[in-house]
C-alpha cells in the first residue's frame, strides 16, 4: 500500500500545505536533534576523558558548535535554548496537525457531498447515499490519526533519517557504514517477511472476518429469535465462534507481528553494534571520545522514525482506506439528465410520459414499467397504483431528476414537442413545484413532525407559481377536514392553469382528478 | 470509569495474563533503557583505554539488550492481545446473553438504528482498553520506576531530578489528554450531529435542493456547520498540544539536569566518569516509556464510552419490571388454554405506540381458534407497532390484548405465540437452518414441504446445495421476493398456537401473495390462529375479520 496518496496532496489543498509545512518542521527537529547529540559529546567528553582534551574530537563537523561547549555552563546554556527550541517545534506540530487534519477532512467531505448530490436521486437511492453519509462522517475521521500520528512520522523518517545519516557519516565513517548496511535490511525484511507470510496470513484474516460476520449476525438476529422464542441457545454459538475467532486471530498475529519484531530487532541490535564497535575502537585509540558520544547518541535517533511509522501503521491504513471510500465516490463520473438546449417554458404545456421504464436498484424490477401519462394545463393527473410501484420514481423522472431506462418525457407547447433528456436539466426542473413524501426543509424543518413538514411543502408548491406542481400523497398525513382543504386548493390551482400531477391513493382525490394513471411494476426475467 | 470496570470485570480477564504482558512489555522499553545504560558505560569504560577484556561482558549485555527489545516486544504483543481476546469473547457471550434475557420490547426495538451493528465495535474497543491502554500504562510506570532507581542508585539527585521529569511527563500529559478527548467527545455531540444533519439534507434531499434551487443554501449549511466542528476540533487540540509539548519540555529538563548534576558530580569526585556517562544517557531512551501515554489514555476514553453505551443496552443490574406486561403481575398466572368459548386473540379498543409516539387509533376485535384476523392500514399509520403489542413484548397505549384468555405478556412470545416480523432476519448459514430457526428439529422433509408451499422449491432446485445452499450474509444472495416467502415458511414452521405475520408493504409480487394465501390456509387447517398485518385487500377472502387503523 502507498504511504501517502497522492489525491491527498493533488486535490485537497489543506494536505498539501500541510504535508510542505511538516516537512520543513521535520527538517528543523532533525537539526536540533543534530545538536543537541554534538553538544552533549561536547560536555561530556572532558568527564571521560583520562587526559585533558587537546583536539577538536568532532571531525569535520565540529565547527557546528565550539569547543567551549565543553565548558558546563555554556553546553547548559546551548541545551537550554535546543530543549525550548523543540518545544516550540513540537507544540507547533501539533496544532498545525490537527488543525490541518480537521481542514482536510471538512474539504474532502463537501467535496464529496456536493459530488453525491450530483450524481443523483438513482445512485443515492441505491442505498449508495446512506454509506456516503457514513464515510463522510464517521468514516473520514479516521483521517485524524493519520494527518496527526502518522503523517508527521513518514516525513520525519525522510527528513531526520538521512540528514542524521550525513552527520554520523561526518563524524565517524565505520559507524556510518554499519547504519547503512543495516538500514536497507528494514524494508528488505519486512517486504520478505511479507511474501513469506502474504498467503498465511490472507487465509487468517478471511477466516478471522468470516467468524466476526457470524457473530455479529447471531446478535442482529437477536430480534427474530426472540419473536419466536428461540433466543437462549446460541449463546454457546457465540462462545463457540468467538473462541474460534480467537485462534485464527492469533495465528494471524504471531505471522503479523513477525514483521514489527525484525523491524525492532534491526534498528536496537544496529545500535548496539555501533555501539560495541565503538567501544573496543576507543581502546585501541582509533576514535575520539566525542565522536563516540555523539554517535551513540545520534544512533537510535536515526531509526527512530521508522519504528514510529511501523508503530503507527495502522492508523495509516485506517485513514488511507477512509480517503480512498471517499475518492471512490469523487471519481464517479457524473452521467447528468438532459442535453445542452435551453429548456422551454412550461406556462401552458403539457407534460407527456411515454413507455416509461426505470429499473429498481436491483435491477430485478421495471417500476414504473412503460407507463404513459398526458398531463395536460389545468388539469388535475393522479397516478395511482401499489406502494413500491414506481409512482415516486415516475414523479422523478417527469422532473427531469433521473433518466429513464426507457421511454421518453416531453414537453408539448405551441412551439412543438421538446424531449426533457434533449434540454438543459436544471432550467427544466425548477419549473416544478415539487412537494416529496418526506421533505426536507433545511434546518427550519426539523422542529416539525412529518405531517407539519408535509403541510409546509405543500404550501410551498402551491404557492410557489410555478407552471407544474408534482404532489407525492398530498393527503397521507392529513385528518378528514384538512384532506378535503387541500384537495380543494389542489383543483384550485389546476384551475388557475397550473399542469398538476399527483401521486396517491385517496379515493377522494382520485375522484377530484381530471385523469386517472395506473402505475405498474414488472419483473425482469432473469 | 465504572462502566469500563464493569465489563473489564465481567470478561473474566485474567491478572496473571495482563501481568505477564505488563512484564514482556517492561522487558521490551527495559532492554532499551539498559542497552543506553550499559552502553554509556562501555564507552566512558572504553574511554579509558584498559584492556579489551575488560569491556568484553558489556559488550555481550549489549548486544543481549539489542536482541531483547524486539523478542520481548514480540512476546508482549501475542501475551497482550491473546488475553484481551478472551476477555472479548467472554465479554461478546455475556452480552449476548444479556440481550437475549432482555424484555421482549427492549430487544425488538434493537432492529430501530445501528444499535446491533455497533455493539460488536463497542466489546472489540473494551478489549482495545486492555491491549492499548492497561498495558502501556502499566509499561510505562515499570520501566520509568526501573529509569529512576539505576539514576538514583548512581546519584539520588538525578534519581529525583529524572523523578520529577517523568511524573510531570506521563501526569501532566495523562490528564490534559483526558481533557482534550472529553472536550473531543463533547463537541461530538453538537457540532458532529449539526455536521451529519447537513450531510444528510445535502445527500437525501439533493433532488428536492435542484426542483426548488436550494443546493447552494445546503452546501453553505454544510459548510457552516464544518467551520463549527473545525473549531470544536481546535478547541479540544488544545490540550492534546500542550501535552505533547510538555513532555519534550520535562524530557529537556531531565536532560539538562541531569547533565549539570553528573558533571558537577564528577568535578567533585563523587564517582567517576562510568557513573556520569550514564546519569547523562539514560535520560535520553527513558522517556521513550511515558511518549505512550496519551495514547493510552485516549484510548481508555474511547473504551470508557464504549462500555458505557453496551451497559446501556445491555444493562447488567436486573431491569424495573416496567414496559412491557410481565405474567409475574398477573395474579392467577397459569397456562393458557384456548377453548372454543375462550377466544384466542381478544383486542379490547386496543391502540399502541412506542414511547413519543402517537398512539394508533384504538381497535376491537376478537379471534377464535383457527381463525384469522387482518389489520390494514397505510404505510406509517403504526400497524407493525400495533403487532408488537398484540405479541405482548409492548404495554398496549390504551385497553387491553387477551391472549387465549389471558392478558398478553412478554413470557407469552415464544411459547404461545411466535412473530414474523417484516423486516425479520435471514442468517448467513444455511436455507435449513434459517427455517430451523423456528424450531430446532425441522427435518429435511419438512423443511421442502414448507419451501413447496411458499413456492420456493423450483428456486432452491436450481440452487447449488438445495436447502443446504448457504444465503444471506457471506452467502447466495435472494431477491426481495425470496426472502419473503422463506420467512413465511419459517413462519408456517413455527409450533406456537397464535402466529402473528407482518407483511412488508412492497415488493410483494403475485408468487409472493399466493405463498401468504397458501401458508394462511394451511395454517387454519392446523387448527391455529393468525393475525396478518398486510396491505393487500384481496387477501381479505381468506380471513374471518379485517380491521382498519386508517381514520
Amino acid at each position: 500500500m502507498r504511504p501517502l496518496d497522492p489525491r491527498l496532496a493533488g486535490r485537497i489543498g489543506p494536505a498539501r500545505r500541510y504535508i510542505i509545512v511538516t516537512a520543513v518542521l521535520g527538517l528543523a527537529t532533525a537539526i536540533t536533534i543534530g545538536f543537541q547529540a554534538l553538544v552533549l559529546s561536547r560536555a561530556l567528553a572532558p568527564v571521560l576523558a583520562p587526559t585533558p582534551l587537546t583536539d577538536d574530537g568532532l571531525g569535520p563537523v565540529g565547527f557546528l558548535v565550539p569547543i567551549e561547549a565543553r565548558t558546563l555552563s555554556v553546553a547548559l546554556t546551548w541545551l537550554v535554548v535546543i530543549v525550548l527550541i523543540r518545544v516550540a517545534l513540537t507544540w507547533t506540530q501539533e496544532r498545525l496537525a490537527h488543525r490541518a487534519g480537521a481542514q482536510v477532512i471538512s474539504e474532502l467531505r463537501e467535496q464529496v457531498v456536493a459530488h453525491a448530490a450530483a450524481l443523483g436521486p438513482r445512485w443515492i437511492a441505491s442505498g449508495e447515499g446512506t454509506a456516503v453519509a457514513t464515510t463522510v462522517t464517521r468514516g473520514l475521521e479516521s483521517l485524524m490519526p493519520y494527518f496527526v500520528r502518522y503523517l508527521p512520522q513518514l516525513l520525519l523518517s525522510a527528513t531526520v533519517t538521512p540528514i542524521m545519516l550525513v552527520v554520523v557519516l561526518g563524524l565517524d565513517w565505520i559507524s556510518a557504514l554499519i547504519v547503512i548496511g543495516t538500514l536497507p535490511l528494514v524494508p528488505i525484511f519486512m517486504v520478505l517477511i511479507g511474501l513469506v507470510t502474504r498467503e498465511r496470513s490472507a487465509k487468517h484474516l478471511e477466516a478471522m472476518q468470516k467468524l466476526a460476520e457470524r457473530t455479529l449476525d447471531l446478535i442482529a438476529g437477536l430480534p427474530t429469535l426472540r419473536a419466536l422464542g428461540r433466543e437462549r441457545g446460541p449463546a454457546a454459538r457465540v462462545r463457540e465462534l468467538g473462541e474460534a475467532q480467537r485462534s485464527a486471530t492469533m495465528g494471524s498475529l504471531r505471522i503479523a507481528f513477525m514483521s514489527g519484531m525484525a523491524l525492532e530487532l534491526l534498528t536496537t541490535l544496529a545500535v548496539a553494534l555501533v555501539a560495541v564497535t565503538l567501544g573496543f575502537r576507543l581502546v585501541d585509540g582509533d576514535v575520539s571520545i566525542e565522536t563516540a558520544l555523539a554517535v551513540l547518541i545520534l544512533a537510535p535517533e536515526v531509526y527512530l522514525p521508522l519504528r514510529m511509522v511501523g508503530t503507527h501503521f495502522h492508523a495509516s491504513a485506517d485513514g488511507l482506506a477512509a480517503a480512498d471510500a471517499a475518492f471512490e465516490v469523487l471519481e464517479r463520473p457524473v452521467v447528468a439528465p438532459g442535453g445542452n438546449a435551453p429548456a422551454p417554458s412550461l406556462h401552458g404545456a403539457t407534460v407527456v410520459v411515454e413507455d416509461l421504464s426505470v429499473a429498481t436498484p436491483d435491477g430485478r424490477r421495471l417500476a414504473p414499467a412503460r407507463l404513459n401519462v398526458v398531463a395536460r394545463p389545468g388539469t388535475v393527473t393522479a397516478l395511482v397504483g401499489p406502494n413500491g410501484d414506481g409512482k415516486s420514481t415516475a414523479l422523478a423522472a417527469i422532473m427531469g431528476l433521473l433518466e429513464p431506462d426507457s421511454g421518453f418525457v416531453a414537453a408539448l407547447t405551441s412551439a412543438g414537442r421538446t424531449d426533457a433528456s434533449a434540454v438543459e436539466s436544471e432550467g427544466w426542473s425548477t419549473q416544478f413545484a415539487w412537494a416529496p413524501q418526506r421533505p426536507d426543509l433545511g434546518p427550519e424543518g426539523r422542529t416539525l413532525s412529518l405531517g407539519q413538514r408535509q403541510r409546509v411543502a405543500l404550501d410551498r408548491a402551491l404557492g410557489a407559481g410555478r407552471p407544474v406542481v408534482v404532489l407525492d400523497e398530498p393527503t397521507s398525513h392529513l385528518d378528514r377536514s384538512s384532506r378535503d382543504e387541500v384537495i380543494a386548493r389542489i383543483v384550485d390551482a389546476a384551475s388557475a392553469g397550473a399542469t398538476v400531477v399527483v401521486a396517491t391513493h385517496e379515493e377522494a382525490l382520485i375522484h377530484a382528478a381530471d385523469s386517472v394513471v395506473e402505475v405498474t411494476a414488472m419483473e425482469v426475467a432473469r | 470509569m465504572t462502566a469500563l470496570r464493569t465489563l473489564l470485570r465481567e470478561s473474566d480477564l485474567s491478572r496473571p495474563r495482563v501481568a505477564l504482558a505488563i512484564l514482556t512489555g517492561s522487558a521490551a522499553l527495559g532492554s532499551a533503557v539498559g542497552l543506553a545504560a550499559v552502553a554509556a558505560w562501555l564507552i566512558a569504560r572504553a574511554a579509558g583505554m584498559p584492556s579489551p577484556a575488560d569491556l568484553a561482558l558489556a559488550a555481550v549485555v549489549v548486544r543481549f539488550f539489542g536482541i531483547g527489545r524486539g523478542l520481548f516486544r514480540y512476546l508482549e504483543r501475542l501475551v497482550s492481545h491473546d488475553a484481551a481476546l478472551r476477555g472479548v469473547v467472554a465479554l461478546r457471550a455475556r452480552v449476548y446473553e444479556r440481550l437475549a434475557a432482555a424484555r421482549a420490547d427492549k430487544v425488538l426495538g434493537l432492529r430501530r438504528g445501528d444499535t446491533l451493528s455497533r455493539i460488536g465495535a463497542d466489546v472489540d474497543s473494551v478489549g482495545d482498553a486492555v491491549v492499548r491502554g492497561i498495558i502501556p500504562l502499566g509499561v510505562a510506570v515499570v520501566v520509568s520506576g526501573i529509569a529512576v532507581g539505576i539514576n538514583g542508585w548512581m546519584d539520588p539527585r538525578a534519581g529525583a531530578v529524572l523523578a520529577v521529569a517523568l511524573v510531570v511527563a506521563g501526569v501532566g500529559a495523562a490528564a490534559l489528554t483526558w481533557r482534550s478527548a472529553r472536550l473531543a467527545a463533547e463537541a461530538s455531540v453538537t457540532a458532529d450531529a449539526r455536521v451529519t444533519e447537513a450531510v444528510m439534507s445535502s445527500v437525501d434531499a439533493a433532488a428536492e435542493h435542484k426542483v426548488w434551487g436550494t443546493a447552494a443554501a445546503a452546501r453553505a449549511s454544510l459548510r457552516e456547520a464544518d467551520a463549527e466542528a473545525e473549531r470544536a476540533q481546535d478547541r479540544s487540540a488544545r490540550p492534546a498540544a500542550f501535552a505533547a509539548a510538555l513532555q519534550a519540555l520535562s524530557a529537556g529538563a531531565a536532560l539538562v539536569g541531569c547533565l549539570w548534576i553528573a558533571v558537577t558530580g564528577a568535578a567533585d569526585g563523587l564517582y567517576g566518569p562510568t557513573t556520569a556517562a550514564i546519569i547523562v544517557l539514560l535520560p535520553l531512551a527513558s522517556f521513550e516509556a511515558v511518549g505512550g501515554v496519551p495514547a493510552a489514555v485516549t484510548q481508555l476514553f474511547r473504551s470508557r464510552k464504549a462500555a458505557e453505551r453496551i451497559l446501556d443496552i445491555a444493562p447488567n443490574t436486573p431491569e424495573a419490571e416496567d414496559g412491557a406486561p410481565s405474567a409475574g403481575t398477573t395474579p392467577d398466572a397459569q397456562e393458557p388454554v384456548a377453548t372454543d368459548t375462550v377466544p384466542a386473540v381478544e383486542l379490547v379498543a386496543v391502540s399502541a405506540a412506542w414511547p413519543g409516539m402517537t398512539p394508533t387509533t384504538p381497535l376491537s376485535a376478537t379471534v377464535h381458534r383457527g381463525g384469522a384476523l387482518a389489520i390494514v392500514g397505510r404505510s406509517g399509520v403504526g400497524k407493525t407497532t400495533l403487532l408488537t403489542t398484540i405479541a405482548g413484548a409492548l404495554a398496549p397505549a390504551a385497553g387491553s390484548v387477551r391472549i387465549e384468555g389471558k392478558p398478553a405478556t412478554r413470557e407469552l412470545l415464544g411459547t404461545t405465540v411466535g412473530m414474523t416480523a417484516e423486516d425479520a432476519h435471514v442468517f448467513g448459514t444455511s436455507i435449513l437452518e434459517n427455517l430451523r430457526v423456528a424450531r430446532g428439529d425441522v427435518s429435511d422433509h419438512e423443511a421442502v414441504e414448507a419451501l413447496t408451499l411458499v413456492g420456493l422449491m423450483p428456486w432452491v432446485n436450481g440452487l447449488a446445495d438445495g436447502v443446504h445452499t448457504v444465503i444471506g450474509a457471506g452467502g447466495d444472495s435472494i431477491s426481495g421476493g425470496e426472502r419473503r416467502r422463506l420467512l413465511l415458511a419459517r413462519a408456517f414452521l413455527t409450533p406456537q398456537p397464535v402466529v402473528l405475520i407482518d407483511e412488508p408493504a412492497e415488493h410483494l409480487d403475485t408468487a409472493g401473495r399466493a405463498a401468504l394465501t397458501a401458508v394462511l390456509q394451511r395454517l387454519r387447517q392446523q387448527d391455529r390462529t393468525v393475525v396478518i398485518v398486510t396491505h393487500h385487500l384481496d387477501l381479505t377472502a381468506h380471513v374471518d375479520t379485517v380491521v382498519s387503523l386508517d381514520v
